[in-house]
């Protein structure tokens, strides 16, 4: 039970002359939950797709809990590709009982299983209607329920929130750490970096084909410091001039400053009790994750996709 | 490995009742019966029209000489002949017949007796095969009177009576009821099995296409083997087929039972014990089901593969071209060898697996080949079905992965040995 639940070692995929993953490495451990972050067209979906063996490497081992993704090892996974491929024509629940059904899971159980969930996602009444009266985002819940209908041991959930309304976005979201808190390991992709932030404990970076830096969210963020100290007091501030260090920010009440070689942090915190100001706050800033890949995979204005403003797409 | 059975019963199930619960399935199972019906209600309808009315001529014979002899002869033939006598006006006869009383009436004159021309007046034209028939009766009888007249003229006689031609087969003792029964038989199923291979491997190139198309089959093959995949939705569709032509044949039995004793007591010459003599026998059924059962599973497979390289709708028309004169050419070989135009090199021909449904079929039930290639055909068959099978299932098993552009050739032989 050591091994990891997903590992890519030097995995290359070009399609024609484009090259769509390069040497790209990652190794998910078990019962973690990661995060794979990138913009649209950075491959994210093509290294998702290797992990299922729909795509097969032109270069490097991709391994599903420590051996080839063969058909069994895929069967203990929940896969949610990026199309919504559904049968339109089917009944939600029949629909439902068919993708647990060949998972071997026995008729009755399945039914009564999906319909908890159809109830629990707000489409009890749909489970009779077929599945293309419903809308795209509803599509979308039940093709959800799918995925984790069989209790698989690995999430892998490509865009899973996309399209959705916030309200439906956060159930999604509540049901996925559930998931992992009953032992699952979740990998999704996303290139909404709040939302990576919010519910990852790992994430991996990629931008246009190579991966940027990936590890435990709170170690990059300590590794990988703002050089940034917000401080917030009362009194005359005129002492913050004094401290050598320029292009101090005003953010709301609190003052950013930049810190430099000969300034770090203990000397401005000494400088502050020196100069007798009461101080109400004192912080060495985190990196957002977005700083942190704009730092890592350059210049925002050529990733737009990326950059635009959190929430629904 | 366990639980496959019961994956491949998933898929299968999923296939099947999907399909039956269309609309397109309940239209064309409960039409093509009601189209039978109607078919045989009609022709019936029209049979027993014309055997009131159009039946129903006059003749007015002006010669006195071959009237009654023409009357006689054309009675024999299934008329109602009514005589008039020479009295009676046409004008009177032509009311007759515009009132439908008479289908239409015949006038014999001197012209008759010279040339052998005479009048036939009514609304509409006998057709070419009455005419001639009648044509021939007066010529017939005309002659004989004028050979009567002149010297000893039996031997002459004769010979215009007894113009025959008998058929004599060589080789094994067939019946003629059973040779054309055999026949007919034999085209109706090479019909049935051909309409069932194109029909029914469509569908499974349709199924297989829709669901690489809309990409539920990336999530479904992560729970099912490609090769379960697709032999639960094959035989999904083969038991959607079997029910639907299971339902047509109990149709027609149905109407066979109930339709012929009806029909047989409206026609009063109509012999019940003839009919049901041309019906095929159930040694003919159970080799049209063991042709279906083999076919369907060789063409559905090769349909199957074609459905999983293609990635649109018009590609795969494209793609199932190659499949489609495999089915066409031995049904233009079957209708040529209806014609007559049989040639030995048919009967072999017949042994290549995918011609053997259409081909074989109905020379094994005419007895038109020797029952030893009728089962070479079958073995050969069942060998064609497991190989295609194999090769149809690694084209499947990448192509419903890939998308893009259709393969080439030299690229689907390498999905076949790298699969």
């Amino acid at each position: 039970m050591t091994e990891a639940a997903v590992r890519l070692a030097g995995v290359t995929k070009s399609f024609g002359s484009h090259t769509a993953v390069s040497d790209f490495d990652l190794e998910i451990p078990r019962g973690s939950i990661l995060g794979l972050l990138g913009p649209n067209g950075s491959g994210k979906t093509t290294s998702i797709r290797m992990m299922m063996a729909i795509l097969v490497p032109d270069r490097g081992t991709v391994e599903l809990f420590g051996g080839f993704p063969d058909f069994a090892r895929r069967s203990r996974v929940g896969y949610l590709p990026e199309e919504r491929g559904v049968y339109e024509k089917m009944k939600v629940l029949e629909q439902l009982v068919f993708l647990g059904e060949i998972r071997g899971m026995e008729r009755k159980i399945v039914r009564k299983r999906a319909m908890e969930w159809l109830e629990r996602l707000d489409l009890g009444e749909w489970a009779g209607k077929k599945v293309q009266a419903l809308s795209k985002g509803m599509q979308q819940k039940v093709q959800f329920i799918g995925t984790v209908l069989h209790n698989p041991e690995l999430l892998i959930l490509d865009e899973p929130f996309s399209g959705l309304d916030p309200i439906n976005q956060e159930v999604l979201e509540s049901i996925v750490l559930e998931q992992r808190e009953q032992g699952a390991t979740i990998l999704f992709s996303t290139h909404l970096m709040e939302q990576a932030e919010r519910l990852c404990e790992r994430v991996c970076l990629i931008s246009k084909s190579r991966k940027v830096l990936d590890g435990n969210l709170k170690e990059i963020k300590r590794r990988e410091r703002s050089g940034v100290v917000a401080v917030e007091f009362e009194g005359d501030d005129r002492w913050l001039g004094r401290l050598g260090v320029t292009e101090i920010e005003k953010v709301g009440d609190a003052h950013h400053l930049p810190l430099n070689p000969r300034v770090d942090g203990d000397r401005i915190l000494a400088a502050a009790v020196a100069e007798g100001v009461s101080l109400r706050r004192f912080e060495l800033l985190e990196p957002t994750l977005r700083e942190i890949f704009v730092r890592h995979a350059g210049d925002p204005a050529e990733e737009p996709v990326l950059l635009a403003a959190g929430g629904a797409r | 490995m366990r639980g496959a059975g019961k994956q491949v019963w998933a898929v299968l199930r999923r296939e099947y009742v999907e399909r039956v619960k269309t609309k397109g399935f309940i239209f064309s199972t409960i039409a093509i019966p009601l189209l039978m019906l109607g078919m045989i209600g009609l022709s019936a309808f029209m049979a027993m029209r014309s055997e009131q009315s159009q039946r129903r001529l006059a003749l007015i014979d002006f010669t006195g000489q071959v009237g009654e002899e023409v009357a006689r002869r054309m009675e024999a033939t299934g008329y109602d002949l009514e005589i008039v006598g020479t009295q009676v006006g046409l004008e009177e006869l032509d009311r007759r017949v515009l009132e439908g009383e008479i289908e239409a009436y015949v006038v014999l004159d001197d012209l008759t007796l010279q040339e052998g021309a005479f009048a036939y007046r009514s609304e509409d034209s006998p057709g070419r095969i009455r005419g001639a028939l009648m044509e021939s009766i007066v010529v017939e009888t005309v002659l004989e009177l004028r050979l009567s007249l002149t010297e000893n003229t039996a031997g002459v006689r004769e010979l215009l009576g007894g113009s025959h031609l008998n058929f004599e087969r060589l080789g094994e003792e067939v019946s003629e009821v059973e040779e054309v029964s055999g026949i007919a038989t034999g085209f109706a199923g090479a019909m049935i099995l051909y309409i069932a291979m194109l029909l029914y491997g469509s569908f499974v190139l349709r199924s297989v296409l829709d669901e690489k198309r809309n990409r539920v089959v990336e999530v479904v093959i992560s729970g099912v083997t490609p090769g379960r995949l697709m032999l639960g939705k094959i035989l999904g569709v083969g038991c959607m087929g079997m029910t639907q032509l299971g339902i047509w044949a109990a149709c027609a039995g149905l109407i066979g039972l109930l339709g012929v004793p009806m029909l047989a007591a409206n026609i009063p010459e109509a012999d019940l014990g003839q009919i049901t003599e041309f019906l095929p026998g159930i040694g003919a059924l159970v080799l049209l089901l063991v042709y279906f059962v083999l076919g369907f599973f060789l063409y559905s497979s090769l349909f199957a593969a074609v459905g999983a390289m293609c990635s649109t709708e018009e590609e795969a028309q494209q793609a199932q071209f190659p499949i489609m004169m495999l089915l066409i050419v031995p049904f233009m070989l079957q209708m040529f060898s209806l014609q007559g135009d049989a040639f030995a090199w048919m009967d072999w021909a017949a042994l290549f697996p995918f011609f053997s449904p259409i081909l074989m079929f109905p020379r094994a039930v005419s007895g038109a080949v020797a029952w030893w290639m009728v089962g070479m055909s079958l073995v050969f068959m069942v060998i064609a079905v497991g190989a295609t099978a194999w090769v149809a299932g690694r084209i499947y098993r990448v192509g419903i992965l890939m998308q893009g552009k259709r393969p080439t050739l030299r690229e689907l032989a390498r999905w076949i040995r790298e699969a």
